[in-house]
């Protein structure tokens, strides 16, 4: 009897036991969707890349933040000054003394990385699904080769020699070691080139935050450029200021950072912040009530007089006594979004015409392309002041007015220092400690602990 | 058929005389009485019954009712008695002479009048091997603790399990928003210290393979108090007290500072300007305020209400409590912890006694409420000494002073508050049934509820008028819920085999988990009186929800024998499935062996070394899994982003990984001599775990910081274990006991093949504990520069990882506690020292910085100071930096803590009784009185830091306890 009743419940448990392997399977919760489900149908394949467009505004690479390109490639510049006398970070992008720890560094680093990720899983997304339309996989393949590509681009330019990640495999993505910068640059032009082949010309939803044929061609101007690719440059550039009537130059210079203005090519917009803050954080940095950076005096001084560009984007803030940058009109502000974080821009397309035609010899179509942009600042023409000029003459022209045009905007002036060979003369000048290798920012000492294969570079 | 009841009295003495705390039972059932202070009792039984008389250190007496009314005791000393103390091993109980496994155990009166939240702090010093360090001084905070060293790579991965009467707690601490974000929440805060019977920790294999896939870390058993007496009693205590800041800095004052501040401008050969030093330029001269008493000079009280109830008869008994418990913080503002409990135990026998039902109810809700929302410790410690006032008059923050700075107050945001409510629910119904005298069969019911809703209210008034114009009132919204129920069948079997004795149990786990958490952000309040109500919110952001699935499945089985109670064997092992991980590698097996012999048994050895009373050697050796890892980590998944219509990839994903395992081997010697007046014990152990579960950090060029993977890499954690408990002095009217505990651990990566090629390579050395730091060699100051310098261990002109050569072990090189417990007549005195022997790291000595750093920095003005000459520039900051990093800053952080004092006095009896009471005991209780340290920082328990945090603070409580 006893043993009968023991049989029993020594069977019930068995039962139990045997039933477990379901038992302990759970679902997938309401919060997560597995990547294959993703891209299942081209409604939430477009999703995940709108993901990227408002993660391009937390990311601390696009963000326009302290620790974005802006901020860092600024500082490095000596555009922009640092306020906090206690922000040791900041100070080290100052004094072009980057410590290979320094937190904002691999920020800067990490930030572009997880960019590049998150285009690649789209990229593996897409090809891996055989559920979505022609149109949404052509579209979602020239938007994320875009992405990497722009990633990579900065990447190649603050420190060198990157490694070159082309999936989302993290047992490679963890040990690489650096591809050459020619390596990085080659990539970059065929995702650009992909992306003008697969890409619309008409920007979705109206809004110049999603990326269409002209932005990656816009891109691709600039990369032609930093490669001394001078005809292609051209062409590329001219693809934007005579192929489309979509953007030009507008010459209410308040009205350029506007969210969507005519003369922006690419914007990231404040929304991806998903608070209730609606200014940019570019905005925020310099014309908050407790702002981070000012504008380096010396750059302030050098606008000639009347030059609208100082009246318009340059302010002074009497209680500090300092100038600042007064591109971006909105600080805070937790109204309507007004404006959106400038990518690239047309101006910066006549600037790059300019040089691509100066460097292959056609000064006058130099000096017309040049003249726009003075025209637009309210200055006296080249073609009337100066037409005979020397192309070393003009260049040098370019390079301030570059300066002036597209001061904290994303670094220009750090980089154009860097590729024209100008950056010891300008930066070295004054500074101690400078070494012609501080042109590049060191790699993150945080990513050679966890990577052992990964180099460090001149610029430590 | 019941036979008739009556009345028994009568006392309980020993040589000595009266014996207070005697156990009086009736044989068979679970109803009984204590011995009052005079060594009387009473009770209530028939003629039929056998009262069993059991008190520590003493032989057990039974005597048969008959038709005694009075029964008059005299209890024997007994040598092995001592031992036979029943110990909770969690699925069953084992005698603490008889044990196989390592079990620790704290009881009641060791911890329940400390002034404490968490019942986990009360095991600080208390037991070897089990090292408690506070995250903080905030009340509610989740204290660190670790059983016998970190054996997961992942600091997050080393929570030993909790179970409060056979239901499991989760024990990762509680998401929060507010303060206490960075520990999070003990989940054990809403449990009533006075209500808990007994804590035991399991150590070894043998004790926790039976837990298998969730017992790596140890066992925390926790066992609330029933009703084991026959008549009705009520407790009542209550205790008031006050805590303070044990310790301060040594900071400098306004002349010191700005003295230092200038020489750094003169030796720099720059001017000051009002941004870089605004505290010389903009601020007054001679201001001085003593930041440290501003916010960490106030007193908090404590008080603390405890009041239950307990009765029954011969089948049913009962247990009824109640508590409150409040406290403040040090800080300025209303801060405040609430505490209320209630517990019901309910336990029925059938007179047939075959059917026992014992039903346990917990429930308690704490309500927390902090002020500011920032880390306040991080502020008081960078402050110039004459930097303008923090507060206005009337409380609010002043900004003024901060404007002319160019600064905001760094206290902006003090005026936020945030509320967290919290209620638990734990539950636990045991239902059994005796098939047979071998057979019986129970099964464990257990149900948890845990929900905690935060409200933080961030009004405009806290912020800089500054920004006004663009800022809202403004309220964060944070609810977690976690809710678990169990089931456990499970059979047992008894049985005796010529002298051997046999007991198998057999049983089953199900277990059920949703844990939850949703977050939303209401803005634009018009007023901030309607803060929090979400109706009142122009607008609801930052919506976030999320809901995660837990599901466990075991069976388990244990078969302990014992031959003539001389030579034990015991055998666990369990089968686990859980659903943190991958199709394919859910289920794992567990299991262990644990042997004991007590030699003293052996003829021998009684004939041979009289002076030896007991002796036993024990030893064990099995396996036991880690699966404390986030669920879903096996989903190649996507999230919402925060904006609208953007989903992003939130992580990597591995389908491959599996448990954890930790193979675990210990070997004890338990030593009595004289009469076990002397009771010694040595354990050694060696766990060593392996496929150590880690979310493995990799580098950013993988778009992510993480991924949740297996290594090969093997931890050894070893060491040995000292206990010795002492009977000093023992006479009629003055007792004195010693205990002593003292562990040394230690913590080493043993093997991780390729490490050179793993994310590892810069941070763990293989031979070296994992809690190190990979320091610069200080190379003292710069003759010509006076900078502080590092050795370019590689000489490449460069300072990176590869010349950090100095291996810094951050962890600790013994620690134990010294408990003694003196009594005379009706006086009783309890206190325990604690002590810790480790290095520590000290910061604040960047002389010249804007911000106040330590009083010793002011040497810096002198030659040879030791530290470097006092400059802003780039070279000299650089220099700082770096030297952080190296040797330098560390220095032996060892201490010495008063860690509790308690004094007791019992009313005699004769007065109170005639007011129908049975006993009042006055009581006055100490903690962190002292502390003994060369450590400079705040508080030497917590040394890895900047010297600027502390834990426990100093408490002083007294109060009454009654019983009816």
């Amino acid at each position: 009897m006893q043993k009968t009743r023991l049989i029993k419940t020594l069977f019930l448990l068995a039962v139990c036991a045997s039933s477990c392997e379901d038992y302990v399977e759970v679902d997938v919760p309401d919060h997560k969707m597995v990547r294959e489900v993703v891209f299942n149908n081209d409604e939430t394949a477009l999703s995940a890349m709108k993901g990227i467009y408002n993660e391009l505004f937390r990311s601390s690479f696009s963000s326009g933040n302290v620790n974005s390109v802006t901020a860092l490639a600024g500082l490095s510049a000596h555009e922009i000054g640092n306020l906090s006398a206690t922000n040791l970070t900041a100070m080290e992008f100052e004094a072009n003394q980057i410590l290979p720890n320094n937190p904002s560094n691999h920020s800067l680093w990490s930030g572009a990385y997880n960019m590049v990720y998150m285009a690649n899983a789209v990229l593996e997304g897409t090809t891996a699904s055989d559920q979505l339309s022609e149109g949404v996989r052509d579209q979602l393949e020239g938007e994320a080769k875009f992405i990497r590509a722009f990633a990579y681009l900065y990447l190649v330019n603050l420190y060198g020699e990157v490694p070159l990640l082309l999936t989302t495999d993290y047992r490679t993505n963890a040990v690489p070691s650096r591809d050459t910068v020619g390596e990085v640059y080659d990539q970059i032009i065929s995702d650009l080139n992909d992306a003008v082949a697969l890409l619309d010309t008409d920007y979705r939803e109206g809004e110049r935050t999603h990326v269409n044929r002209y932005v990656a061609m816009a891109l691709l101007a600039r990369t032609t450029l930093y490669t001394e690719k001078w005809e292609q440059a051209e062409n590329w550039a001219g693809q934007l200021i005579d192929g489309t009537s979509d953007h030009e130059l507008l010459a209410d210079l308040d009205q350029v950072f506007l969210k969507n203005s005519r003369e922006a090519i690419w914007q990231i917009s404040p929304i991806g912040r998903g608070n209730i803050f609606t200014n940019t954080n570019d905005g925020n940095l310099f014309i908050s009530a407790f702002p981070s950076f000012y504008l380096a005096k010396n750059l302030a001084d050098s606008f000639e007089d009347g030059d609208k560009r100082a009246l318009h984007w340059v302010g002074f803030n009497e209680g500090r006594n300092e100038y600042h940058p007064f591109k971006y009109k909105d600080g805070s502000s937790t109204n309507n979004i007004t404006e959106y974080t400038m990518v690239l821009r047309l101006a910066e397309q006549y600037l790059i015409r300019a040089e691509a035609r100066a460097m292959q010899g056609n000064l006058t179509g130099a000096i017309d392309d040049l003249d726009r942009i003075r025209q637009r600042a309210g200055l006296p023409l080249l073609a009337e002041t100066d037409p005979a000029i020397s192309r070393n003459a003009f260049l040098d022209i370019l390079m301030e007015e570059r300066k002036k045009e597209l001061f904290t905007e994303w670094g220009h002036r750090w980089f154009d220092l860097k590729r024209t060979g100008r950056a010891s003369d300008v930066l070295g000048t004054n500074n101690p400690l400078w070494q012609d290798t501080d042109v590049l920012f060191p790699v993150p000492e945080e990513e050679r602990l966890k990577n052992p294969n990964l180099g460090q570079n001149q610029g430590q | 058929m019941a036979a008739q009841v009556q009345a028994i009295s009568g006392t309980v003495t020993d040589a000595l005389g009266p014996i207070p705390g005697v156990h009086i039972l009736i044989k068979g059932q679970h109803s009984g009485t204590f011995s009052d202070q005079d060594g009387r009792y009473q009770l209530t039984a028939a003629p039929s019954d056998t009262l069993v008389f059991t008190y520590l250190g003493h032989k057990t007496v039974e005597l048969p009712v008959g038709s005694h009314t009075q029964i008059n005791v005299q209890l024997k000393e007994d040598v092995t008695a001592l031992q036979e103390v029943e110990v909770n091993a969690g699925y069953y109980t084992v005698k603490e002479r008889e044990r196989t496994g390592n079990i620790s155990k704290v009881t009641a009166e060791e911890i329940e009048l400390q002034p404490i939240v968490s019942p986990l702090e009360a095991l600080q010093g208390r037991m070897a091997g089990v090292e408690i360090v506070p995250s903080g001084d905030l009340p509610g905070m989740a204290a660190t603790i670790r059983i016998r060293g970190q054996n997961s790579l992942r600091e997050e991965g080393n929570f030993p399990l909790y179970i409060l009467n056979g239901v499991p707690i989760n024990s990762a601490p509680i998401e929060t928003g507010s303060n206490l974000s960075n520990s999070g929440i003990d989940p054990l805060n809403t449990l009533n210290l006075n209500n808990i019977e007994s804590i035991e920790v399991l150590k070894d294999a043998d004790a926790t393979a039976i837990y298998g896939s969730r017992g790596a870390n140890g066992v925390i058993l926790i066992t609330t108090k029933k009703g084991t007496v026959q008549k009705t009693e009520i407790e009542a205590r209550a205790y008031s007290g006050m805590s303070t800041v044990p310790n301060r800095l040594h900071l400098l004052n306004t002349e010191q500072y700005l003295q230092i501040r200038r020489k750094a401008f003169e030796n720099d050969g720059t001017e000051p300007t009002e941004r870089n030093a605004y505290d010389l330029l903009v601020w007054d001269q001679d201001r001085y305020t003593d930041w440290q008493e501003t916010f960490l000079g106030g007193t908090s009280t404590i008080t603390d209400l405890n009041i239950s109830a307990s009765g029954g008869n011969a089948t049913t008994r009962y247990r009824l409590g109640g508590s409150y418990h409040g406290q403040g913080t040090v800080y300025p503002g209303d801060s405040k912890y609430h505490k209320i409990t209630g517990s019901l135990y309910l336990d029925h026998t059938s007179e047939n006694k075959k059917f026992n039902l014992n039903l346990s109810v917990n429930y308690g809700v704490d309500v927390n409420h902090l002020t500011g929302s920032i880390f306040v410790t991080s502020d008081v410690f960078n402050m110039p000494p004459n930097a303008p006032p923090v507060f206005n008059g009337d409380g609010s923050l002043h900004w003024e002073g901060w404007a002319e700075a160019g600064r905001t107050n760094p206290f902006e945001g003090y005026l936020n508050s945030s509320k967290i409510a919290a209620h638990n629910f734990i539950t636990n119904l045991g239902l059994s049934y005796r098939l047979s005298n071998k057979i019986s069969f129970k099964t464990n019911l257990g149900y948890n509820y845990f929900n905690s809703g935060e409200l933080s209210k961030l009004p405009k008034r806290s912020y800089n008028p500054a920004n006004w114009d663009v800022l809202d009132h403004r309220s964060d919204h944070l609810d977690v819920y976690r809710n678990s129920w169990i089931i456990e069948p499970q059979l047992m079997y008894g049985t005796k085999l010529g002298k051997g004795t046999l007991d198998v149990l057999f049983g089953a786990t199900v277990q059920q988990s949703e844990n939850g958490q949703s977050g939303l952000t209401g803005t634009g309040y018009v007023s901030e009186s309607l803060i929090g109500n979400l109706g009142a919110a122009e607008l609801l952001e930052n919506a976030s929800s999320q809901n995660v699935a837990y599901r466990y499945s075991a069976l388990f089985a244990r078969m302990g024998f014992n031959w003539d109670r001389q030579y034990f064997i015991n055998l666990t092992g369990r089968r686990d499935g859980s659903s943190r991980f991958g199709p394919g590698n859910r289920f794992a097996n567990f299991g262990a062996i644990g042997g004991a012999w007590i030699f003293s048994e052996a003829s021998f050895i009684k004939t041979g070394l009289p002076f030896l009373s007991f002796g036993k050697f024990r030893g064990s050796y099995g396996t036991t899994g880690n699966d404390q890892i986030g669920d879903y980590g096996y989903l190649d998944a996507y999230e919402a982003t925060v904006a609208p219509e953007g989903l992003y990839p939130t992580q990597l994903s591995n389908p491959d990984y599996s448990w954890e395992v930790n193979k675990k081997l210990e070997a004890a010697v338990e030593l009595g001599f004289l009469k076990d007046r002397i009771m010694f014990g040595a354990s050694w152990y060696r766990n060593r775990s392996s496929n150590q579960l880690v979310g493995y950090p990799l580098p950013g060029t993988t778009g992510f910081a993480s991924i949740q993977a297996n290594l090969p890499a093997t931890v050894e954690n070893s060491g040995w274990e000292l206990e010795c408990s002492t009977l000093n002095f023992r006479s009629k009217d003055l007792r004195w006991e010693t205990s002593l505990n003292i562990s040394f651990p230690k913590n080493e990566l043993i093997s991780y093949p390729d490490i050179d090629q793993s994310s590892y390579a810069n941070t763990y050395k293989v031979g070296h504990p994992l809690n190190i730091a990979l320091l610069y060699r200080y190379d003292g100051t710069d003759p010509e520069t006076g900078l502080y310098t590092i050795a370019d261990v590689n000489g490449d002109g460069r300072f990176d990882y590869e010349d950090r050569v100095e291996i810094q072990d951050r962890g600790r090189q013994y620690f134990g506690g010294l408990n003694n417990a003196v009594s005379y007549k009706k006086i009783s005195l309890q206190f325990l020292w604690q002590f810790v022997k480790q290095d520590g790291r000290m910061a604040l000595f960047d002389a010249g910085a804007l911000g106040i750093q330590r009083a010793v920095t002011v040497r810096a003005l002198e030659e040879d100071s030791g530290f470097q000459r006092i400059s802003r520039s780039v070279s000299a900051l650089l220099a700082y930096n770096n030297v952080l990093n190296s040797t330098f800053p560390y220095t032996d952080a060892s201490f010495l803590r008063l860690k509790t004092v308690s004094l007791g006095y019992h009313l005699p009896t004769e007065v109170l009784q005639t007011i129908g009471m049975r006993s009042c005991k006055l009581f006055i209780t100490g903690q962190n009185l002292l502390t003994i340290t060369g450590y400079e920082g705040m508080d030497p328990e917590m040394p890895n830091g900047t010297g600027t945090v502390f834990g426990g603070l100093r408490t002083i409580s007294c109060g009454v306890q009654l019983n009816f």
